[in-house]
């Protein structure tokens, strides 16, 4: 394990009260967990071109923070209808766009929200950042068997946002342990050799092993597989392609505007993009995502309401 | 174009693409591997030796591979772009609402059976006027019909009842039901499915309606093929269905029907299978084995017979060099049983008796009126008088479905007088225009019971009948008003609509008419109207109170010198002669006046009447003397449909061969 010592010290009080600050606000317009990942870890594992600095050439800290909450209703509708439960996320890049605002305004500091979509000179599927590992090298939440999807053993599944930003910031350490699997999923695992996760995948894009003490020895994703499932970056130019080689104008006409492609256009045209965009079915039985102590938002009031 | 340059920029090739793919695709993300926790406990040494499992950038692969970070990238996206399959979302449909994934009972859509080009084909004829679907529905009269929804209620509701009752025993429709799941399963077993026609040639058994709600519950269509066809017709109908299977009996008394089958497969391209019930036959599927499948075909969206499906392939002259085949929906059929049930007043508790052949859409009908009704279906096999008159007095049926001919030879042997009728409250009659007298002799048998009469065809089902309340006089000189949805006319030579009490052609419409012959252009362009209405063959008269007497056929009608006549009412005057059993007058050609009147009957036992004395006997009734029959042919039987009318054509064939 590599033991390195952090850039600014530690127990920089100022820095330690803004950071506070910072937090308090991000809670306030509804992040359930901030933290400030280490920039060089990042360093050591995002690759080239792919780091805080090809963002904001003066990046000193990366702040992460996550949003969830789905009602327990949420989580029985049918899945073509859960995909849009997704947007979700536009909260959490809401907060952290306002995130960046405050700290600018507060602490005169260069900030700006990460940009979460694709890297345009990276190719499909490619993003410019990982908000993951930002996620995870801030201690908010740790990599499941699930396709790395993150979890946190309070809130279970959230969606994550980042703001880089040149104020310095103490960093955060990765959670002590990793929530996942939970308890019954080392049982199910122990008695069919899968988790829920596993079993109830609809591409069966995951596997994974568990040793003797109940952690994740191995997790395979078969991304390929989901993203064929989820994603339809490759529809338009087939169907496109599919129409050059119809044999006649009926045939054509059915390669551009059949029922699903007709969809298709909506989505791309007045519809709301993505078609189905995320599946979910590993969440949705995912005894973390959907039963963490706090991962109803009733219960999360309550217990802030005791804290207070 | 990878960052705006252009392939050959970046010198990549096809074959570069095929050299690298598979490498660039195992090191990019689509294949992740990650061995314990290595970012959370912050080992990075750990990641480093990981971070080819987990996936890497272009860049890294580039350096991995030896090429540019350009290159990766355009053979990455380009291997994902013909590697990823489209529309694999759609498994997504079935999960939520408590549905979970199940890999090993999942088939994706484009894998499931769907129509083969046979069964598009036959879709394709199956073509209806919107302006008139939209009313049919609009009115009721097309609805969520279907056999396997009929099936499924009547076994739901009312389980218990007798659905079949047969001389090998009663059948429950529960009973019939789980019967009807088997052999469902077993012919999905064979690869039959939706529009996957299937030609039936059974009596009227138990097995031949387990056979017709299988084929419907799978959403296949049947054919028919009577009993009395032999190989010749066999072939001739089974070629032109396209039929993928032949269910019929290993033998008969005098023939082999699975046998003949078997032997013609082999010019039969699309016969897939001969399932026999009977005797063993080699190279047959033993119909007891598909009975006995365990378990129920596929119930998903895809296989779900629908209304507006075709489910019937029935055929009107199956011999043919031409056949017109009747394609039939469940909206149109089930609509027009659905609404007889209102109209006969079928109940419950009827136990319906058909004497016509299940075969022959007038004993579907039967069928389909009991069914909706959840009655008993009392099967008959083969039509004879004694059986018919035992099945009566010993089954006690309360509905009987006649033809005229069924009735002329219950009455001309004897049995109308000795069979005790009275359990019966309506007799429907059906197949060809009964004679009045006939009719009035069987109401006069029926202490209980009310004579009624239906016009239909295989093209219509019922489109005509008397009510059970009608004036025994419109029951037996008439064969009623329109059934709910259907729209009748008669026409004159110039096609414009005749005033009632004027003999034309009789023409119908409606939400009961099928939508054309199937792969018969000629057919269908003589068998409609411009505007709609079906040429039905028939000559008829309307009367003021919508009635309609049905007078003949148009094509028997005799044009003698220019003047035209209807043999019809000669032929009921003839049936009545004491020394007559049966009539039938086809025109002859004649090259003086172009035809004259030949008059075949079958003589009574120990009678011999000469042409003279029935041309008496005519001109004593008051027949005009250009409507006498000039030639007199004595036969010891007539050529008769399956449904016992006489086949005129037949007999003037006899008479071309004659001269």
């Amino acid at each position: 394990m590599n033991e390195r010592a952090p850039r600014e010290a530690a127990s920089d009080p100022d820095a330690a009260e803004l950071k506070t600050q910072i937090v308090e606000y991000c809670k306030r317009k509804g992040a359930l967990a901030v933290g400030v990942a280490d920039l060089d870890a990042i360093d050591l594992v995002a690759p080239p071109g792919h780091r805080p600095r090809d963002i904001l050439p003066g990046v000193r800290s990366v702040i992460s923070l996550g949003v969830g909450g789905q009602t327990q209703g949420a989580w029985t509708v049918p899945t073509k209808a859960f995909a849009y439960f997704g947007s979700t996320e536009g909260r959490a890049y809401t907060i952290a766009y306002g995130c960046s605002f405050f700290i600018e305004n507060r602490f005169r500091a260069r900030s700006v929200y990460c940009p979460p979509d694709m890297d345009p000179e990276g190719g499909a599927r490619i993003p410019l950042q990982s908000l993951k590992l930002h996620a995870e090298l801030a201690g908010i939440g740790a990599r499941s068997l699930a396709g790395d999807i993150l979890l946190h053993p309070e809130f279970g599944y959230m969606y994550y946002a980042s703001v880089f930003t040149e104020l310095w910031l103490p960093p955060d350490r990765p959670l002590d342990s990793n929530p996942c699997p939970a308890p019954s999923c080392v049982e199910m695992h122990r008695k069919t050799g899968q988790t829920p996760c596993m079993k109830f995948c609809p591409v069966q894009c995951l596997s994974g092993d568990i040793n003797e003490r109940g952690e994740q020895v191995e997790m395979r994703y078969d991304m390929a597989k989901c993203a064929e499932l989820t994603q339809q970056y490759e529809a338009v130019p087939a169907m496109l392609a599919d129409a050059f080689a119809a044999p006649d104008g009926p045939a054509r006409e059915r390669a551009l505007s059949d029922p699903d492609n007709a969809l298709l256009w909506y989505k791309m045209s007045v519809g709301s993009g993505g078609l189905l965009a995320q599946c979910f079915e590993c969440m949705r039985v995912c005894p973390i995502a959907t039963r963490a102590p706090l991962a109803d938002p009733i219960r999360r009031a309550t217990a802030a309401d005791k804290k207070a | 174009m990878p960052r705006g340059y252009s392939f050959e920029q970046i010198g990549i090739t096809e074959a570069m693409i095929a050299t690298y793919a598979d490498a660039v695709w195992e090191l990019s993300n689509n294949i992740q591997i990650r061995r314990g926790d290595p970012i959370r406990k912050l080992d990075f040494t750990d990641f480093e030796t990981q971070r080819p499992d987990l996936g890497m950038s272009d860049a890294q692969i580039a350096a991995v591979l030896g090429l540019t970070r350009d290159q990766v990238l355009a053979i990455r996206v380009v291997t994902e772009v013909r590697r990823f399959r489209r529309r694999n979302y759609h498994r997504l449909y079935e999960l939520g609402r408590g549905n979970r994934f199940r890999a090993d009972r999942y088939v994706a859509p484009a894998e499931r059976a769907g129509f083969r080009e046979d069964a598009l084909a036959l879709r394709a004829a199956v073509r209806f006027d919107p302006a008139r679907v939209a009313e049919f529905v609009r009115a009721g009269w097309w609805g969520s019909d279907t056999l396997a929804r009929w099936l499924t209620s009547r076994a739901t509701e009312a389980g218990a009842r007798t659905a079949l009752s047969a001389p090998e025993g009663d059948l429950t429709y529960a009973e019939l039901a789980a019967q009807v799941e088997r052999f469902a399963a077993g012919l999905d077993a064979l690869g039959l499915g939706r529009g996957d026609v299937v030609c039936v040639q059974m009596p009227n058994i138990p097995e031949f309606v387990v056979a017709y709600l299988a084929i419907a519950r799978l959403g296949a269509v049947m054919s028919t093929a009577h009993m009395p066809y032999r190989a010749a017709e066999l072939r001739t109908l089974l070629a032109h269905s396209r039929a993928r299977a032949l269910i019929c009996l290993s033998a008969t008394k005098e023939y082999a029907p699975a046998v003949a089958a078997l032997a013609m497969k082999s010019g039969l391209p699309a016969l897939d299978h001969v399932i026999a019930l009977g005797d063993r036959v080699e190279g047959a599927i033993p119909f007891v084995r598909l009975a006995g499948i365990e378990g129920a075909p596929p119930d998903d969206l895809v296989s779900a017979p629908v209304p507006a499906d075709p489910f019937l392939l029935l055929y009107t002259s199956g011999t043919s060099a031409s056949p017109k085949a009747v394609p039939l929906t469940y909206q149109a059929m089930l609509g027009n049983a659905r609404a007889g049930v209102q109209e006969h007043r079928i109940k419950a508790d009827d136990i319906v008796l058909s004497a016509p052949p299940y075969t022959h859409l007038f004993g579907l009908y039967s069928f389909h009126l009991a069914l909706a009704a959840g009655a008993t279906n009392l099967l008959l096999p083969v039509f004879t008088p004694p059986d018919l008159a035992q099945a009566i007095a010993k089954e006690r049926p309360t509905v009987l479905f006649t033809g005229p001919a069924h009735l002329a030879a219950l009455q001309k042997s004897g049995l109308l007088d000795g069979t005790d009728l009275s359990s019966i409250r309506l007799v429907i009659c059906s197949g060809s225009a009964c004679p009045p007298e006939l009719a009035r002799a069987v109401a006069a048998k029926l202490p209980n019971g009310r004579f009624t009469q239906l016009w239909g065809m295989t093209e219509t089902q019922a489109g005509l009948y008397t009510r059970p309340d009608d004036p025994l006089e419109i029951s037996a000189t008439t064969a009623g008003r329109p059934s709910p949805g259907t729209e009748v006319r008669v026409v004159g030579p110039d096609g414009a609509p005749l005033a009632p009490g004027e003999e034309g052609e009789f023409q119908v419409r409606g939400s009961l008419m099928f939508p054309g012959y199937f792969d018969n252009a000629d057919a269908n362009a003589a068998a409609f109207t411009a505007d709609g209405w079906f040429r039905t063959g028939d000559l008829a008269i309307l009367d003021a109170a919508g009635n309609v007497r049905i007078t003949g056929r148009s094509k028997d009608v005799i044009n003698r010198g220019g003047v035209k006549y209807n043999p019809r009412d000669i032929e009921d005057l003839l049936d009545a002669h004491p020394g007559v059993m049966q009539s039938a007058i086809v025109p002859m050609p004649d090259p003086v006046v172009g035809e004259k009147a030949c008059c075949f009957i079958v003589p009574r036992p120990g009678s011999a009447p000469a042409l003279d004395e029935l041309c008496a006997y005519l001109q004593e009734r008051g027949v005009a003397k250009y409507k006498l029959p000039e030639r007199l042919e004595t036969v010891a039987e007539m050529p008769l449909t399956p449904t016992r009318k006489i086949i005129k054509g037949r007999l003037a064939e006899l008479l071309a061969k004659g001269n």
